[in-house]
């Protein structure tokens, strides 16, 4: 950067002085460009970390208090976090969401693991059409399929069951997880397979004791993807699953909305329960999610 | 990219084991697409052409739901609200995180922080996101309004989500709130891509930061926005679950969307009791259409943004 400078100064002797100056100027203008970003940036990330903020300090209220104390409020209790809990039964909808989760990301690490290693360096006739058509499912919108999707459920019996919607998620998910697998994939050598198909290994073993554990960073980038994804779907659990009992959280977050519409410490309350899982995630594992988010974006 | 496609005809033993192998690598996916994603689609097709309350046989009547659909006012609604919704927040959503990432980009100390900050709303899920905005708008305590009242402007507050005129820009601000984080980082990989040389040498020229942006940053980055773009008008059609957490397509039709309206149609209270489930899916089939069409927009831009 300063280093074009540098050598203009060094080659240009009589006009040393005077580049000096000009750059002394052009620090002061950027020393004050530099404090009005930063002070953009401080205000913009406050006012999107705020509502979060919000939320918090809201459930930590007494039920009796929003209304009459402002903002901030004077007095915390844990008392809408207990009640969340013992009331509304939040933890039974915590754990089922937990083993519909686990289980679509088990399975579409799999499965797209799987797929995408041959998309990526197996061979095999029509390999690109049979590629591409999976791909452009991606792009469906969801509510063009929730229709057929309810009344397949209903013909197979798995309507109002967690493994009809965990089946749904893993057949909507694959599309999308392939693709990141096969980007993954394609960034490993070829030469690794090769010489292990001289030494006369089949491609299965190739796959499973060549490619497979060099595909930890790409599957750690599926896994917390996946997980990020089934934990916030809420549209086809609300609409595949039908008994209170058998309700994930979303779904009971939604319905807690028209019940305790007054009520927002409990509202807020189970919002935050509702988030602990996924930002602990998202936290520890920045990198590999920011990771995942883009790599989907940019390597089409 | 190795993807060439072997020549078919001459299948020798170890060549054809190969294949077979691929094959059935994706046979579980290929299985879970038939199940999941074609066949109720195809079934989707079908029943739009059909009357049908979702049980008993359903009635074929060709192509009478989508002549319906034509004399339907509300349907007509929800498509503009569909497309004016999504090119706002097409727009809003391109330009600011673009300057955001461009702020960014400028190497802060702490900039780790602010992105993980803007990334935040994007990963709790659009209920949260939306029932907390719901009680932020609400019209006598919420957030918004007592801000309002604090700043002396208490004279705008009124019931954003209950009123038709406001209801849409507030669900577009809580859209922004939540997708910024997401598209912003898009950019900012994009802009770790530029050639930096190009910087230093406007520089030397004594560009201005402004004119840097305009003539290196937003021309460099077009194949990125291209992508944006498309992302968003994706979004845009689906437009969907934000609406239906904070307003259910109120009030009144104000906020209803071709997504709101097609699953109160086959899901909401009415359902069941009218034979209306063709009807609803031929809206659904509508929704596909504009969503394929923002699909070859997609391929049409990214090709003209390889051509510049």
């Amino acid at each position: 950067m300063s280093s074009t400078l540098q050598q203009a100064t060094v080659t240009r002797n009589g006009q040393a002085e005077a580049d000096r100056q000009s750059r002394r100027r052009y620090q002061t203008k950027r020393g004050i460009a530099r404090t009005i970003g930063y002070l953009a940036l401080t205000l913009l990330s406050v006012g999107t970390a705020f509502p979060f903020v919000w939320m918090v300090l809201t459930s930590l209220r007494a039920s009796n208090t929003v209304f009459s104390e402002g903002i901030i409020p004077r007095t915390f209790t844990f008392a809408a976090y207990v009640q969340v809990w013992t009331q509304v039964n939040l933890p039974r909808s915590f754990l089922i969401s937990l083993w519909i989760t686990g289980a679509t990301v088990l399975a579409v690490v799999f499965l797209a693991t799987l797929a995408g290693y041959a998309f990526a360096k197996l061979d095999f006739p029509a390999k690109r059409i049979l590629y591409f058509t999976l791909l452009s499912t991606m792009l469906l919108p969801g509510t063009a399929v929730i229709v057929p999707l309810f009344l397949e459920l209903k013909q197979f019996n798995l309507l109002d069951t967690s493994s009809g919607l965990i089946l749904v998620y893993i057949g909507t998910s694959l599309p999308f997880a392939m693709f990141l697998m096969r980007a993954f994939f394609e960034t490993l050598p070829a030469e690794l397979a090769d010489s292990a198909r001289v030494d006369g290994a089949s491609e299965f073993r190739i796959f499973w004791s060549v490619m497979l554990p060099l595909a930890g960073p790409g599957v750690a980038t599926l896994v917390i993807f996946q997980f990020m994804f089934t934990w916030n779907e809420f549209i086809l659990a609300n609409t595949l699953l039908q008994t209170p009992d058998k309700l994930p959280l979303q779904p009971v977050l939604l319905s807690m909305q028209g019940q305790y519409s007054t009520n927002w410490p409990i509202l807020c309350a189970a919002l935050v329960i509702s988030i602990v899982p996924i930002v602990v995630v998202y936290v520890r594992m920045q990198r590999q999610f920011v990771q995942g988010l883009t790599m989907g974006a940019l390597k089409t | 990219m190795s993807a060439s496609t072997a020549t078919v005809g001459r299948y020798s033993g170890p060549k054809l084991q190969r294949y077979l192998v691929g094959y059935l690598f994706i046979l579980p996916i290929v299985a879970f697409f038939l199940t999941f994603v074609l066949y109720p689609f195809a079934r989707s097709f079908y029943i739009s052409l059909t009357q049908w309350a979702g049980f008993g046989v359903p009635r074929f009547v060709g192509l009478m739901n989508y002549q319906n659909l034509l004399d339907d006012p509300i349907f007509w609604q929800s498509l503009r609200t569909t497309l004016v919704y999504t090119v706002v927040s097409t727009i809003l959503q391109t330009i600011l995180p673009l300057l955001l990432a461009v702020l960014l980009a400028a190497g802060w100390r702490g900039s780790v922080l602010f992105r993980t900050i803007f990334f935040m709303p994007q990963v709790v899920s659009l209920v949260v996101s939306g029932v907390l905005w719901q009680i932020m708008y609400d019209g006598n305590f919420g957030l918004i309004n007592e801000a309002l009242k604090g700043i002396g402007l208490g004279g705008l507050a009124h019931n954003w989500l209950a009123d038709p005129n406001t209801v849409l820009p507030a669900i577009l601000v809580v859209s922004l709130w939540q997708s910024a984080g997401f598209f912003m980082l898009i950019y900012f990989a994009g802009l770790q891509g530029i050639d930096q040389t190009l910087y230093e040498a406007a520089k030397v020229d004594g560009a201005t930061k402004l004119k840097e942006l305009w003539y290196i940053t937003v021309p460099m980055l077009r194949p990125v926005t291209a992508v944006v773009v498309t992302l968003n008008v994706l979004g845009g059609v689906k437009a969907f679950e934000l609406i239906f957490v904070m307003t259910g397509g109120g009030p009144n039709h104000a906020s209803e969307v071709l997504g709101t309206y097609l699953y109160g149609l086959a899901f909401g209270s009415t359902a069941g009791a009218i034979p209306v489930v063709g009807y609803a899916t031929a809206v659904s089939m509508v929704v596909f259409v504009l969503g394929m069409a923002a699909v070859f927009l997609q391929f049409w831009m990214t090709r003209r943004a390889r051509d510049v």
